[in-house]
């Protein structure tokens, strides 16, 4: 319970920076179990492959791989809200150390809002710490039903693997083959979105905690608008997404029809793609926070140097 | 000039100025963008040949020629999640190289002594992971271009292609996790530099200027 409560709450201010976060360790032991699903899924693959298994086997190791991906997902996102906190904990440090770090600029100016260039693109100036941006808002609210519905899909698809595994009937085959790639691959993207999520939360967090330490000095705030590679990375995320649920209908219509064959040829590409875009959007999300840490530094700097 | 030091928790190098950006994290700000467009092509295709080999179905061709492209169009598949993991790990690579470069030019800008962070085990075990992971998806998705150009229209090479083409996926689906499993270190990374940004930070004020 205390490694849960890690992850949603803001730590105070006064919390210790040293402390370690057991939220770490957690998701490395969970990162490591995955691990273990996908090997044990490779070995049976192989004595499929080498006739010392039966080709039905090939059905339950699918579900065991995704959930094992999933589960990587999971421990992934774990240590995202890690970083989430460990944020808060640099964003507490800096507003603690500045006023002494500060060169004395004399009596304040006043600020007129508008924009400024920077070396890390172009940044508002305002005299309070500008709000969050919408999809910054959501992504807070938004990581936690998808974290929670992700691995919830991605084990009914398991399940279903299972049940398959021990069916006779061709059409049954079918359609629990079907539902098993559909289910797993949807969750297989809201972890992805999860991920997303968390990484728009982190996003969140360099914003208001970087206008709180400079409105807390009394400076105007600096905050750099939305970088082109964030807005391609909500547009990919959003497809990626709508893409997930596609595949699910449509495997959903594959269940069913005369020839499965030709359906599933497109198909297992087609959901592979939506991940595809999903993974896209993440590299452009960690692209973005790079950037923003860039801008901090630059503005931890000028603030040390010149006191303004 | 960079001197190696062991303080309380954390292993660092003190120096006067900030020790910019290491190899792989260079690496990482100069890699993450053409893997990111490649990623992306190779999905595109990946995309276009499974949907050819639907129409091959749909059409009854020769059964060596869908296996064919099945082969190859995995291949393909698979080199772009190479390619976007890579991206993901150069991504992550160019976060560690912002807070080990930028850390220090604060300190720098303090008047401080500089204090960088070693290289912690779980940054190294993540490089060597990635590469792994790489290697294990590359090799996996030359080998199904092999295996298609050397399926013949018999049952036996037929048959022959499938259980490749079985332990293949086995052996993607090992190469992604491990790529996963990398990705999770370097973020585990990040909590550890943020940890003693933090803790450093909280020192500076208590220290005498060295310049």
């Amino acid at each position: 319970m205390t490694v849960l409560a890690e992850l949603v709450r803001r730590p105070p201010p006064d919390a210790d920076p040293t402390r370690t976060l057991r939220i770490r360790n957690v998701a490395i032991a969970v990162g490591l179990a995955g691990l273990a699903a996908v090997a044990a899924a490779l070995v049976v693959n192989v004595l499929v492959a080498t006739g010392d298994a039966g080709a039905d086997n090939l059905l339950w190791t699918f579900g065991a791989s995704v959930a094992g991906f999933a589960t990587l997902k999971l421990a992934i996102a774990l240590v995202l809200t890690g970083i989430v906190v460990r944020l808060w904990m640099r964003v507490d440090a800096v507003k603690a150390a500045l006023p002494e770090l500060k060169a004395d600029a004399g009596p304040r100016e006043a600020v007129s809002d508008g924009d400024i260039d920077t070396p890390f693109g172009r940044a508002t100036l305002t005299e309070k710490a500008p709000g969050l941006l919408p999809p910054q808002a959501m992504a807070r609210i938004m990581w936690k039903p998808m974290l929670l519905m992700g691995p919830m899909l991605v084990a009914a698809g398991l399940v279903l693997s299972l049940v398959n595994t021990g069916a006779d009937d061709p059409d049954t085959r079918q359609a629990l083959s079907a539902w098993t790639q559909g289910t797993q691959f949807l969750g297989e993207a809201m972890l992805l979105a999860a991920i997303s999520f968390l990484l728009g939360t982190i996003l969140a967090g360099l914003r208001e905690g970087g206008g709180e330490v400079q409105e807390s000095l009394g400076l105007a705030v600096k905050t750099l608008r939305m970088p082109a590679s964030a807005k391609a990375f909500l547009a990919l995320m959003a497809m990626g997404l709508m893409l997930g649920v596609a595949q699910l209908v449509l495997y959903g219509i594959a269940a069913y029809v005369d020839d499965p064959a030709t359906w599933f040829a497109w198909l297992g590409p087609l959901r592979e793609l939506s991940l595809g875009i999903l993974l896209s959007g993440i590299v452009l999300a960690l692209f973005t926070i790079g950037t923003v840490l860039g801008f901090q530094h630059w503005r931890i700097r000028q603030i040390i140097e010149t006191g303004r | 000039m960079a001197a190696a030091t062991v303080r309380a928790q954390f292993r660092v190098e003190t120096s006067s100025r900030s020790l910019g950006y290491n190899l792989p994290q260079r690496l990482g700000r100069a890699l993450w963008l053409p893997m990111l467009l490649m990623a992306l092509m190779l999905f595109g295709a990946g995309m276009a040949l499974g949907i050819v080999r639907a129409s091959e179905i749909a059409d009854g061709s020769a059964a060596d020629t869908i296996a064919t492209l099945q082969h190859v169009q995995a291949g393909l598949m698979f080199l772009g999640f190479a390619s976007v993991f890579s991206a993901i790990s150069f991504a992550i690579a160019r976060i560690l190289g912002q807070l080990r470069a930028g850390g220090g030019e604060v300190q720098e800008a303090a008047g401080r002594t500089v204090q960088t962070l070693r290289m912690p085990g779980t940054a190294k075990l993540f490089l060597v992971l990635m590469m792994m992971a790489m290697a294990t998806l590359v090799v996996a998705s030359i080998l199904h271009f092999v295996f298609a150009a050397d399926i013949d229209p018999t049952p036996a090479s037929l048959a022959d292609a499938e259980d490749r083409f079985v332990v293949l996926e086995g052996v993607r689906r090992l190469g992604i996790a491990v790529y996963l499993f990398a990705i999770l270190l370097g973020l585990a990374t990040i909590i550890r530099v943020l940890r003693f940004q933090a803790v450093r930070l909280r020192e500076l004020p208590r220290e005498e200027p060295v310049r």
